[in-house]
């Protein structure tokens, strides 16, 4: 037999073969039954388990969470001891970076699924609603109902999501990038407005749909423009032609900035990003938090795909180093000013999210200047990619969090997080720490990561004033303006401050519209105490270490391709 | 890690975060009991941490002789480099001299005094434990030596006090505490800019280097001429400047300190004059002045204009002050303006008074806003002009109130008075006449304190009673409580006892501030053409 991939190409990828034999299980199971097959004319039943009244334990409705977490736990587990590289045909190579990447992805997926398990609950013992009962507990009945439903569906959604964007870190080619993201999206539009009886959520669904299959045409029309001009969409003979080409030519400039649209649409760069916040306000905050962590995620691999490793000239500045510049600093400043207005903590995470893609872009665009050395632009890429691993411990933390409280039926606005801190000390001291971590605090995991970003814009660009100025003036004109990119993340960050704070502030302060203790979610509280301890330990010591190492050998084999 | 600063600094942070953590996790019952007994489990940690402080001083670092003040040496006492992050080369390395020590041992000295005073703040269980954090933040700022642990430290001071404040402060706490920490993370994060640059001109040091980077943080292995650029050097001082003097604070940025004081709880307040304040002066003297002494030498004279703001303006804004809390706020912004003239003579005697400045006024300070707490608790108000004669009716209350106050306004055989002298001598010495300004203010100083004295301590329209503000609603006012007064007690004697025996810890500032001065500032000063 000839299968497509041999035994060792397939020992790669294990996490996304476990991914797509688990979307061919979680199909299945919960669909066999005692069905049986009469060959037509005999009596004969033959026995073929597909369809029919299902066994007890297929009909349970909680048995797509379980196989999902099964499958993302073993995934991410094969993902982490796995250690040998390679490619897989002409278009997947696994490399430490897109190991790294496909573990962040799995690992925003692991979370999804432990918050859904309380989000979008599966009760095992509903009955359908009867004529005595009263209006109210009719409609709960019908609900839950739907809930036991739709499981399987939510599950398959979430795995086929952890495929697309996995496969995508792999690929090499561009068309292949192109389909995973596509994978990916068109998955997470559905899972958008997957609660599409509430008005907001089928809104938001559609709203996020339209903008993003209209980025994603011009993304593809760019695309198809860059096939034109060489022939081949290997990111290896792009970047070929490219560095033989001496000038930019209009028409792969033109390519690539169509592109930018579609991933800048992905990452949230503004003004792309104007659909996010109501996809973020309307989805439920499980898939909230995957967007705002793991489909950022997927947005910078291409964008550093794109930008670093094709377009990026070997001497000079890059052509969009302007571009994404401006971009960066307005995506920043735009996302922390709508934060300040925005009462709604989803929106305001949204907006949140925002700026943090503008303080990565501003990495990038500082690779984009090409004043730095090898090592400098190492570090800068370095710092985006751990921001992005530790973005999915808090971010993706505090979108637990919402989700607990979602459980109520709350979390749409500022009030609904009153007195936390008197109704759970627990969940409301994690979510403090979440917010000082995206804020910058040390010794918090996000302080390391903002503080890696502005380390690497000042190693690039501080040496590039002269240093024969005798008076702060004159350093501060012979400096390239990439200097006061570290500048505008500073003051950035303490802009957004006010926010952060505030969302502390009346947890701890505000009288609670409703004193009950919060819902007894075991594991969704057990991941968001995780997720709090793993914000201070990844922010110093060993465990920050070893996560360092795991960029920067990333990062390596990224740079070294 | 197992050396006494080590010890000093995470043991609090270690047992506070416990207290404060391990009743969430446990079961009811033991919860309970854990939360019954941490006000004094804190109060204990601290007052061990203090004995062990105090021994540390007096013994191995400070080696004491009573008769003949024979100090030890004060090179900074490293321990080995522990790695924490290696990629970027973060070590723990700590030390003290004699710039920390006094500092180190005022930290200590506060904490439980401060504790002491709020015994029975509501929800102990949170508040003591929360002070306990905040020890261990503020020992770290004192004595780490590595440019990005320090960063943690001084900004990991903020939080204990924005929950203080927050929680357990006055009327408008959610403006203050939102002011005070927007102010102070901002401008630290301008100072975290200056850090980064200086960060990248580091050399490769092998053992802190960082494998990724190859620079390090290590305060021990920079020195004044990695940046070579003129330029970059004085934007760095200029940057760690806004940083410090946002924290200490100086005029143009010292508009967060009145309402963080006005509105903290009394410990609050206690911690942020007496030992907040002084990071900034201390980080100014260990970062900005011993790395950029050129820089700071060129930028004399704007040492010398915030100085001058600071203190006259401090001052001046006193005078017109009627809350109790908020004047000794302006005063603390007018004793930090001295510290800045201190440093800006650059002569031994006015750096030693900068730093006797530092240690007296982390003393004084506190037993202001301790008295002015107990005035809020027991009278319900801080208007000065509000009530007459509370010598008559607290007369423990009133005795702590003028001690504080003489102490505050420099008068002679108090701990105050020694700084100020030393300053204004070597003011004098520096800039000749000038020095008329700062002692003409000083005047000032007085009036305000003497005006307020009389106001409230004795002037009684009726010699038996006095006036009671109306907030009491006619309760007999009463006198403090014996864990104020115990606090308070302890406070004053100090300062009587740092009044007439200052070489407890002058010699020691005075010596390393010579040193200091022939080490790091001396050719600097040849250059500019300054007579040393």
């Amino acid at each position: 037999m000839n299968l497509p991939i041999n035994s060792s190409e397939a020992e790669l990828i294990i996490p996304e073969l476990i991914m797509l034999f688990g979307l061919v299980a979680i199909i299945l199971i919960p669909n066999l039954g005692k069905a049986n097959f009469r060959i037509p004319l005999t009596r004969i039943h033959v026995p073929v388990f597909i369809g029919g009244s299902r066994f007890k334990s297929t009909n349970n409705p909680k048995l797509p969470n379980q196989i999902s977490l099964i499958i993302f736990i073993s995934a991410l587990f094969f993902g982490l001891i796995q250690n040998s590289y390679g490619a897989i045909g002409e278009t997947l190579e696994v490399t430490q970076f897109s190991r790294l990447f496909s573990l962040i992805f799995i690992a925003a997926l692991l979370l999804a699924t432990i918050a859904t398990t309380h989000r979008l609950p599966a009760r095992v013992n509903v009955k359908p609603p009867n004529d005595n009962d009263s209006e109210n507990i009719s409609i709960k009945k019908i609900d839950a109902l739907i809930d036991n439903r739709r499981q399987v569906d939510f599950h398959i959604i979430l795995i086929m999501v952890g495929l697309g964007m996995s496969l995508m870190s792999m690929a090499t080619h561009l068309f292949m990038l192109f389909v995973c993201i596509e994978l990916a999206s068109l998955s997470s539009y559905i899972l958008v407005a997957f609660h599409k009886e509430s008005k907001i959520g089928g809104e938001a669904g559609m709203k996020y749909f339209i903008v993003g299959s209209v980025a994603s045409a011009v993304g593809i029309y760019g695309m198809s423009l860059l096939y034109l001009w060489s022939g081949d969409l290997s990111l290896d003979a792009l970047a070929m032609k490219w560095s033989e080409s001496e000038s930019v030519d209009p028409l792969a400039g033109i390519a690539v900035g169509l592109m930018l649209v579609a991933f800048g649409f992905k990452v949230g760069a503004a003004p792309f990003h104007l659909a996010a916040p109501d996809a973020y306000s309307g989805a439920s905050s499980p898939v909230a938090g995957l967007l705002a962590t793991a489909s950022k995620a997927m947005g910078f691999v291409a964008l550093m795909r794109i930008l670093v490793s094709v377009t990026m000239p070997i001497e000079g500045e890059a052509f969009w180093y302007t571009a994404i510049a401006v971009i960066a600093v307005v995506t920043m400043t735009w996302g922390n000013l709508a934060a300040l207005t925005s009462s709604n903590p989803k929106r305001m995470l949204a907006y949140s999210s925002v700026s943090h893609a503008g303080y990565m872009l501003a990495g990038l665009a500082a690779i984009g200047s090409g004043l730095g050395s090898e090592e400098a632009i190492e570090l800068v890429l370095t710092a985006i990619v751990f921001h992005l691993a530790v973005l999915v411990i808090f971010k993706f933390g505090a979108f637990l969090v919402l989700s607990l409280l979602e459980t109520e039926g709350r979390s749409h606005r500022l009030e609904d997080l009153h007195g936390l801190a008197r109704r759970d000390p627990l969940v409301a001291g994690s979510m403090f720490l979440f917010m000082l971590s995206l804020a910058g605090v040390p010794p918090l995991s996000g302080f390391l990561s903002k503080f890696l970003m502005i380390n690497g814009i000042v190693n690039i660009s501080a040496g590039t004033g002269s240093s024969d100025a005798s008076s702060v003036i004159d350093w501060l004109t012979s400096v390239e303006p990439v200097f006061w990119l570290a500048f505008a993340i500073v003051i950035n960050s303490a802009l957004s401050m006010f926010y952060y704070l505030r969302i502390g502030l009346v947890m701890f302060f505000e009288e609670p519209e409703d004193s009950r203790t919060l819902k007894d979610a075991f594991s969704l509280r057990l991941a968001i105490v995780v997720c709090a301890i793993l914000t201070v330990i990844v922010g110093i010591g060993p465990l920050s270490d070893w996560l360092l190492e795991m960029v920067a050998e990333a990062i390596n084999s990224f740079v070294s391709n | 890690m197992s050396d006494p600063l080590t010890i000093l600094t995470l043991t609090p942070i270690g047992v506070g975060l416990l207290l404060l953590i391990l009743p969430q996790l446990l079961p009811g019952n033991l919860a309970s009991s854990i939360r019954k007994f941490s006000r004094n489990v804190s109060f204990g940690v601290s007052m061990a941490l203090f004995a062990f402080a105090t021994y540390l001083s007096f013994t191995t670092f400070g080696g004491i002789d009573w008769l003949g003040i024979n100090m030890g040496e004060y090179e900074l006492m490293n321990n080995e480099p522990v790695t924490l992050i290696s990629s970027i080369g973060v070590s723990w390395i700590v030390g003290v001299d004699a710039l920390s020590l006094p500092m180190v041992w005022l930290t200590a000295l506060l904490i439980p005094l401060s504790m002491l005073v709020e015994w029975d703040a509501k929800e102990g269980h949170i508040f003591h434990p929360l002070i306990l954090v905040m020890e261990g933040a503020l020992l770290g700022v004192f004595v780490v030596l590595d440019l990005f642990v320090f960063y943690i430290f001084w900004e990991m001071t903020l939080i204990p006090m924005f929950f203080l404040i927050l929680v357990w402060g006055g009327e408008d706490r959610k403006y203050a505490s939102m002011k005070f920490f927007i102010y102070t993370f901002t401008a630290s994060v301008i100072m975290l800019v200056g850090i980064l640059i200086m960060y990248f001109h580091t050399g490769d040091v092998s053992g802190v280097s960082g494998t990724l980077t190859h620079h390090h943080f290590s305060l021990v292995e920079m020195n004044t001429e990695m940046i070579q650029s003129e330029g970059l050097r004085h934007l760095v001082w200029i940057l760690l400047l806004i940083g410090f003097a946002t924290k200490m604070p100086s005029v143009p940025v010292h508009t967060w300190l009145p309402d963080a004081h006005v509105q903290a709880p009394t410990a609050g307040s206690m911690l942020l004059a007496g030992v907040m304040l002084k990071m900034g002066a201390y980080g100014f003297l260990r970062v900005a002045v011993s790395l950029f002494p050129e820089s700071t030498v060129v930028f004399t004279p704007i040492l010398i204009f915030l100085g001058m703001a600071s203190l006259v303006y401090g001052a001046w804004v006193c005078m017109g002050q009627t809350n109790l809390k908020r004047m000794v706020a302006y005063s603390s912004v007018s004793h930090m303006g001295l510290i800045f003239l201190g440093i800006a003579t650059m002569q031994p005697l006015g750096i030693a008074g900068a730093l006797f400045m530092m240690f007296a006024h982390g003393i004084i300070s506190p037993l202001l806003f301790a008295v002015a707490g107990a005035f809020k608790h027991h009278y319900h108000t801080l208007e000065i002009g509000s009530m007459r004669g509370i010598a008559h009716h607290s007369p423990y209350l009133a005795a702590h109130m003028m001690l504080g106050w003489m102490g505050s306004l420099g008068l002679p055989l108090l701990a105050g008075f020694v700084a100020e002298v030393a300053i204004l001598i070597a003011f004098w010495m520096s800039f000749g006449w000038l020095v008329l300004l700062p002692a003409l203010t000083l005047i000032i100083t007085a009036v305000y304190y003497l005006t307020s004295m009389q106001k409230t301590i004795f002037e009684s329209n009726d010699r038996h009673h006095g006036i009671l503000p109306e907030s009491l609603h006619d309760e007999e006012p009463r006198d403090i409580t014996w864990n104020e007064n115990t606090s308070m007690f302890i406070l004053g004697i100090l300062t009587i006892v740092f009044g007439i025996l200052p070489f407890i810890f002058f010699d020691m500032m005075s010596d390393w501030s010579t040193e200091f001065v022939r080490e790091v500032l001396l050719n600097h000063l040849i250059e500019q053409g300054v007579k040393p």
